[in-house]
């Protein structure tokens, strides 16, 4: 897809706030072991073809930077086109919900009269699924719609979604939260470059909006369409949807569905050595990272790279991120351990199914 | 090491036969080894770790693999703007063009990128053998030596000694002899093919040696006794880490299973320095209800259902429900469906074990079975 570019908003923040994401942008969580969320919205996009992509940073970017660098694992780092870094407004993280904010596409207005692209494909870095965006763009073609949207019908509530009203096809309302049974919006959406430059001018004065709040009283002008998508979807803004969230690869069907081999979920290598089940380790259910060590007991749990688990120690219900170590006779149960905590020796960490415990990062 | 002080000529072209089915489409170098790994990882990442950032790298045989996994060499930080990797593989000339005939002849066709690069010393290296080595130390003892030649050398078993090419040497390191094969050794150093040359005296040999008919072309049975034979000052660099040369099936069995274990010998763990890989981006390993993993190394992008006990088990490898894999190697890709059987065996990349089918034997005196890259065993094939 040589003529259209995509951009990436990271420049936002849930309307909870958790342990998990308040050290780091949502767009870096880490995901199922060694991934990171922003990782489905590039990937999405590399593997339809896109080669321009810009992200929207928010103030703390360090953690994305980090992980994106020059873009070369998503075969970014090219000579024309490759990976744009744009800044991001201090307004994104108030919490307004916003996630394409007008301002934050404003100010970078260069990335999109740059390029010579019919269309721009939009993502936040929130949403966890594995998207052929070629059908989608097909479909845009085809309908001669002036934008649309990647939609499902939402299966339950959800304060930080986006919902739609459609009908036959075509959005004419748009309103924060989701229900069961609405039509909620998967943050990702294509759009004509040009129409894209107009509605700059057109929604100069409200540039504090997003574009979809700011566009709302004009979907008898602007043919926003809907193109629904039946695969697996995840949105990730709170600790219960991202704790399932991570569950739910531990179903094969759900695994082999978010990554194919023919359309991979890219990320950041890393020089780690396969994970090493040790004598007398004992693994049910769950999913272990390169550079991992098991002594102990883990079941229906996800380690992200380099965990050591201890002889003695046991992991269960439970994702232990990147560098912990839970020590010997240690029982960690419900829990989310965030990035290099090491859990001492005969001590507990525990939650509820229902409420599970997070222990923040280790400074 | 400074820029181009010191360059390396990795060789890679060998075929690596003794390995059968797992080289029959792919260059030794680039056989999968330790589940994430090629064996070229290791010379690769000596040289980032040493500093070396000008690698000429000689491929002959099967090379389509092993190019596309070494690739601008940036996942081993190789993507240097001065120097970085290059693949130099056999080539025309307007008088025709030649296979390399030997180690030394490999070289000598590469004369130019030597003298393109115009470095102080060059290094050799072989693309298959599994070890960690500092270069940069073994060229500080170069430089103090004021040698001619290093070689570096390692302690083998007395009773072992007659199957390496041997050196004997003085007390300060000084070569005095060196015997190929000696059928009773009076040392039991043994040549671990990685040399550091002189530029100058390397060029010049080298042109020497292309014109002598007698020559077979190979360092260890003609540069190096001429170089001696001259007068030369070769000395020995000790080492003693581990070392391995994966020739056979069965070392490359035994190599595999020595990383296995409380405290394997070859740390592959170790942070400091690190071996780097070409690796792709696959989800975590996977490891299902009834899955039982003891003692084995396990990459990602594989899937367990069944029960796997003291293997190694490489990127996206698959072991069915109710299958069982024991002392065995599964390469990338390799699948073990449901209520097979593989014991002692090492299966090759994106091989095929159908439902039910045992592989391999508990009988330690029969060979390791192999299945080849591709190759799907059904019933009754086995």
């Amino acid at each position: 897809m040589e003529k259209v570019i995509g951009l990436v908003t990271c420049n936002y923040s849930a309307k909870e706030s958790s342990p998990l994401n308040e050290s780091r942008p949502m767009a870096s969580l880490p995901y199922f072991g060694r991934f990171r969320l922003v990782d489905f919205a590039m990937s999405n996009f590399v593997n339809c073809g896109i080669r321009t992509m810009g992200i929207v940073m928010p103030y703390n970017y360090r953690s994305i930077i980090d992980h994106v660098g020059s873009g070369k694992e998503w075969g970014l780092d090219r000579k024309n086109g490759g990976l744009f870094i744009l800044p991001g407004s201090a307004f994104g993280t108030s919490r307004t919900g916003a996630r394409f904010l007008l301002r934050d596409l404003v100010h970078n207005k260069v990335y999109f009269t740059r390029s010579t692209s019919d269309a721009v494909f939009f993502s936040t870095a929130n949403f966890v699924y594995n998207v052929d965006l070629d059908k989608v763009y097909e479909a845009h073609k085809a309908s001669g719609a002036d934008v649309t949207v990647l939609t499902k019908t939402a299966s339950e509530k959800d304060a930080d979604v986006t919902a739609f009203d459609v009908e036959d096809g075509r959005v004419c309302g748009v309103h924060h939260g989701t229900t069961f049974g609405e039509t909620m919006f998967l943050d990702c959406f294509v759009i004509n470059r040009q129409l894209l430059l107009d509605m700059f001018d057109w929604y100069a004065a409200t540039d504090y909006l997003d574009l979809f709040e700011a566009m709302a009283g004009d979907f008898g002008r602007v043919n926003v369409r809907t193109y629904d998508f039946d695969g697996y979807v995840a949105p990730i803004f709170n600790k219960r949807a991202y704790f399932r969230a991570n569950m739910d690869v531990l179903d094969p069907k759900v695994a082999a569905e978010l990554f194919p081999s023919d359309r991979p979920i890219l990320t950041k290598a890393h020089d780690t050595p396969p994970a090493k089940f040790e004598i007398g380790s004992h693994v049910c259910n769950s999913a272990a990272s390169s550079g991992d060590r098991i002594y102990g007991s883990v079941s229906d749990s996800i380690l992200g790279r380099n965990v050591i688990i201890e002889a003695g120690a046991t992991v269960r219900n439970s994702i232990v991120m990147q560098g912990c170590v839970v020590k010997s006779g240690a029982r960690v149960e419900n829990a989310i351990v965030d990035r290099g905590n090491v859990v001492p020796a005969g001590t507990e960490l525990r939650g509820t199914p229902e409420d599970v415990l997070i222990k923040e990062k280790a400074h | 090491m400074s820029k181009k002080e010191c360059i390396a000529m990795l060789l890679a072209g060998g075929q690596g036969s003794r390995l059968g089915a797992l080289t029959s489409n792919v260059a030794k170098p680039a056989v999968s080894f330790g589940g994430k790994f090629r064996i070229i990882d290791f010379a690769l990442s000596n040289c980032a770790n040493s500093g070396i950032t000008t690698v000429g790298v000689l491929t002959q045989y099967r090379p389509y693999l092993l190019h596309s996994y070494i690739g601008t060499g940036s996942a081993w930080n190789l993507d240097d703007r001065n120097g970085g990797v290059s693949i130099l593989p056999p080539y025309a000339t307007q008088t025709g063009g030649a296979w390399y005939e030997g180690t030394a002849d490999a070289v000598t066709q590469n004369l130019g990128y030597i003298e393109q690069n115009d470095p102080e010393y060059v290094l050799i290296l072989s693309g298959d053998q599994l070890y960690r080595m500092d270069y940069d130390d073994m060229l500080a003892n170069h430089k103090r030596n004021n040698a001619d030649l290093t070689i570096a050398v390692m302690p083998v078993p007395w009773e072992e000694a007659s199957r390496f090419g041997i050196l004997t040497a003085e007390d300060d390191g000084r070569i005095t002899k060196f015997t190929e094969k000696p059928k009773q050794p009076d040392s039991n150093l043994a040549s671990m093919g990685i040399y550091i040359f002189n530029a100058d005296l390397l060029v010049e040999t080298l042109k020497e040696d292309a014109n002598d008919k007698n020559s077979s072309h190979d360092f260890g049975g003609d540069i190096i006794p001429k170089l001696l034979g001259d007068g030369k000052r070769l000395f020995t660099y000790k080492f003693e880490g581990f070392w391995r040369d994966v020739g056979t099936i069965s070392s490359y069995h035994e190599t595999s299973m020595d990383l296995l274990g409380p405290n394997p010998d070859f740390d592959i763990f170790s942070t400091t320095f690190p071996i780097m890989s070409n690796s792709s981006t696959r989800p975590p390993a996977f490891v299902g209800k009834d899955g039982n993993i003891d003692d084995c190394l396990v990459a990602n992008g594989c899937q367990v259902l069944g029960s796997v006990k003291h293997s190694i088990l490489s990127t996206d490898a698959y072991v069915g429900e109710r299958a069982t894999v024991v002392d065995s190697v599964l390469l990338p890709g390799a699948k073990v469906k449901d209520g097979a059987r593989v014991v002692r065996a090492i299966l090759g990349e994106n091989s095929v074990v159908e439902e039910n089918v045992s592989v391999g034997s508990v009988d330690t005196t029969k060979d390791t079975a192999v299945i080849g890259n591709d190759v799907v065993v059904g019933k009754g094939e086995n």
